[in-house]
């Protein structure tokens, strides 16, 4: 066991833990984050899918030690209430079924969309094809991308 | 008559005739709130709580329960606030999610007991204005009268002391719904999933909470030998390790029980278990082999038979987002259980019965469910965390692997269809016959027996005369329910079949079903529908087609694609009174999207009495890149409310599968089955 200082969602926060430990399990026992949702613990489903230097990461692969020092985003670190764009379109496309998967489609998202502000839908998809939803959700989710876009190019 | 599949779920008959008033009447309000039935209360300030007796697993009851009552109160649909109800079917009434039963159970009485708050409010403001109930009109969640106004919040006193049985109820008559059918609203628990706030089983940790991993049977039926636990307890964190009894605590396996799940995990690796028994050397297609041996014999034609097919069916696995999980707090006088499951009131019946106590003493709570498609009707995991909260004292979280949840799933069985036809001078059918070669589901006894699989399975919506025969063999391993299950294989060969018989004698494909349907039908408007959404058919291009009556409501499917590659599906779908837009256009195009993942190559293979897929990465669920556009056209109907969950996968698959590559010969489309 050993201490690492992490830096999530703004705030610096401690954890105890040993150093192979994944970063989603520090999150969600430690922190109390339970927004990253654990799916597969290998990296293949995205439904823990959060930003770490603004890109999307898997923290269920993603060690403590590998985190320390880098700026860690989840999906409660978006907005104080749903009002970051992209939380907004998937509000107004009602994306969400089951929801399990989408605070991870929905990182995926802010990732795209922070480097490619216009995506067409084959960029979409490559965006997101790591990120699985078992719902079905696919089609509202590109929907949703495309008037997530929209929105954040408003706001600028 | 049909069997109805669900009214013997969890071995008890539950009554599925839908609940009166009766029955949810003779709550006791408190002094500062009405609560005129178990489903609907309003406190002093008039704030509207709404119980759903049913859990939400992504099929939208809590939405809407929330509509219903909002409606019949004649408010916003902000203005209610959604409860889940504890497993408690006295109380209740059935709490199962299944045989897409929740809109046909529940909406009627919901409405009713609504309707009958709103009529109590009113009568409360008329007596206190001293006028007549019908000058009084109920809106915006206030009694008005000319100008006066009365908030529901400073009726709720007066109405709980009125006598219900003297005040008539009226429901509010479809044609003048506000919001069912016509909301755009999303779903109620919206803003809490995509802000990370939503809750579920996997999120539930109460103080001292230990968290637990199972070692689980490395083949189909292993049971354990020996273990060396010595290992696994030295591993910091490891609390308890214990032995699980199939018998009793489901699956069976040995249980690490720590204070985290990284720890949990660490422990599990290192215990030494020895196992024994069960069938190592199993392998899928061998079954499938044993199933095509098994087919029933083609019965006599009344004619020549003009084509003959085969179609092979894989297991599925239910693979949930959130894999199976639960946590249970078991004290000297009762238990605790806080988990994802379709059926809260049955586990706690059978909780109760299992450890011999009052069902008083076992309190179920369900959570948001992440995904259930039939796998959570099961009480396994449930069952898990029982036992290790007995073993450790203290609250436990047990928590699957993804690799455990798919490798000890209740997969949907495999299937062998051979079909047969006989065609008048123009190619379309005139007799037909199916014989199907399948297992029966483990889970559910009741379902060991060819005539009750027969009556799940065969939906067939078409006036084509014939013989549907249905061979079981035992299950080698674990089945449940999926999805529709036999409904899911048994329309998917029919509609595969006719659509290549059609494709044979150059029929177009949605004529050659018109031809079949009577032109008043239900299904026949919904075709219609589809096809005039979906347009004409571009040159080069392919167009699968295939139909669905089942559940009380139709549907029709149309794919559209070219290449082999899918571009496009169009469903007109009629449910009756359609009451959340969004949601029946979403339980659509999640049927769509299981078809396009079954068709495009997702299977369960088994060898050396293995699972051989263990995660997303090798059970090839679709992407996003395989979604095509999806296209869903409401078709309103005064028809009884129909159920929906379940209703567009068999066809979607099937039209689907025909675009893919034909000729279909089964599913996966173009890969080995088994």
């Amino acid at each position: 066991m050993a201490r690492y200082r992490l830096h999530v969602n703004g705030e610096r926060r401690e954890v105890d833990v040993d150093a192979r430990t994944p970063l989603l399990w520090a999150l969600r026992e430690q922190l109390g984050l339970l927004g990253p949702k654990y799916g597969c613990g290998v990296g293949a489903c995205g439904a823990c899918t959060s930003l770490v230097d603004g890109e999307a990461a898997r923290p269920c692969v993603t060690t403590v030690a590998e985190a320390q020092g880098r700026r860690i985003t989840t999906i409660e670190g978006l907005s104080e209430d749903g009002d970051h764009p992209v939380q907004q379109a998937w509000l107004e496309l009602d994306v969400a079924q089951c929801g399990y998967c989408q605070p991870g489609q929905i990182m995926s998202t802010v990732a795209l969309l922070a480097t490619n502000p216009d995506p067409d839908d084959a960029e979409i998809d490559e965006a997101l094809r790591d990120n699985v939803c078992r719902c079905g959700t696919y089609t509202r989710v590109r929907a949703a991308v495309r008037r997530a876009a929209q929105l954040t190019r408003g706001r600028r | 008559m049909r069997v109805s599949r669900r009214t013997f779920l969890g071995g008890a008959l539950v009554v599925s005739v839908p609940m009166t008033l009766t029955d949810v009447a003779g709550v006791a309000s408190a002094a500062d709130e009405f609560a005129p039935n178990v489903f609907v209360r309003l406190d002093d300030r008039g704030r509207i709580t709404a119980t759903v007796p049913k859990p939400d697993s992504g099929q939208g009851v809590r939405t809407m329960v929330a509509l219903l009552v909002a409606e019949e109160l004649m408010v916003g649909p902000d203005d209610v606030r959604p409860e889940q109800a504890h497993g408690d079917t006295a109380r209740f009434g059935s709490q199962g999610v299944g045989n897409s039963f929740s809109a046909r159970q529940l909406s009627e009485p919901v409405r009713r007991a609504a309707a009958t708050a709103r009529c109590l409010l009113v009568a409360a403001a008329a007596r206190r204005w001293g006028v007549p109930v019908e000058e009084c009109t109920a809106r915006d969640g206030a009694v008005r009268h000319g100008r006066r106004v009365l908030r529901y919040g400073s009726l709720v006193r007066d109405a709980a002391a009125l006598d219900p049985t003297t005040v008539p109820v009226t429901l509010t008559p479809p044609e003048r719904w506000r919001l069912l059918g016509r909301t755009r609203a999303g779903r109620v628990d919206a803003k809490a999933i995509v802000t990370g706030k939503a809750r579920y089983g996997i999120d539930t940790r109460p103080p001292g909470a230990l968290v637990a991993v199972v070692a689980r049977p490395p083949w189909i039926g292993a049971t354990v030998d020996a273990v060396d636990d010595s290992a696994a307890r030295a591993v910091p964190g490891v609390v308890a390790v214990t032995a699980l009894d199939p018998a009793t605590s489901g699956q069976g396996g040995v249980a690490v029980i720590a204070r985290s799940m990284p720890e949990a995990l660490r422990g599990r690796e290192a215990l030494r278990v020895t196992w024994r028994g069960g069938t190592p050397t199993a392998d899928s297609r061998q079954w499938l082999a044993e199933l095509e041996t098994a087919l029933p014999a083609v019965p006599a034609a009344p004619g020549p038979v003009a084509f003959e097919a085969t179609y092979k069916l894989p297991l599925l696995a239910h693979a949930p987002m959130e894999p199976m999980n639960s946590t249970a707090h078991v004290t000297a006088t009762g238990i605790t259980v806080w988990t994802p499951t379709q059926d809260p009131g049955t586990l706690r019946a059978m909780l109760a019965g299992q450890f011999g106590l009052d069902q008083a003493d076992v309190r179920v709570e369900p959570t948001l469910t992440g995904g259930a498609f039939g796998r959570r009707i099961e009480p396994d995991p449930v069952l898990e965390a029982v036992a290790c909260s007995r073993a450790a004292g203290a609250p436990v979280s047990v928590l699957w692997t993804r690799d455990d949840d798919m490798r000890h799933d209740s997969y949907r069985p495999m299937s062998v269809h051979r079909l047969s036809a006989v065609v008048d001078a123009s190619g379309v059918p005139t007799w037909r016959a199916h014989g199907i070669a399948t297992w029966p589901l483990t889970i559910m006894p009741f379902f060991n027996n060819p005539a009750i699989i027969k009556a799940a399975g065969d939906h067939f919506p078409y006036s084509v005369p014939g013989r549907v025969d249905v061979t079981l063999r035992d299950a080698p391993l674990r089945t449940g329910f999926w999805r529709a299950v036999y409904a899911g294989q048994f329309q998917y060969a029919e509609e595969s079949f006719l659509g290549e018989l059609g494709h044979r004698a150059g029929l177009d494909q949605v004529d050659l079903r018109r031809r079949l349907l009577p032109a008043d039908s239900r299904l026949r408007r919904v075709l219609d529908a589809a096809v005039e959404r979906a347009g004409g058919v571009r040159p080069g291009a392919t167009r699968g087609v295939a139909c669905h009556d089942d559940y009380g409501s139709v549907i029709a499917v149309i794919a559209d694609g070219s290449d082999g590659r899918l571009r496009r599906v169009t469903a007109a779908v009629d449910v009756g009174p359609v009451l959340h837009p969004s949601g029946v256009r979403a339980q659509v195009e999640g049927g769509v999207m299981d078809a396009v993942s079954t068709v495009s190559g997702a299977q369960i293979t088994v060898r050396d009495g293995r699972v051989v897929q263990s995660s997303f990465r090798d059970y090839a669920w679709a992407r996003i890149d395989q979604a095509p556009d999806i296209d869903v056209v409401l078709v309103r109907s005064d028809a009884p409310i129909g159920g929906l969950g379940e209703l567009a996968f068999p066809p979607a698959a099937a039209a689907v599968a025909f675009v893919t590559g034909r000729p279909v010969t089964g599913m996966p489309v173009g890969v080995e089955v088994g």
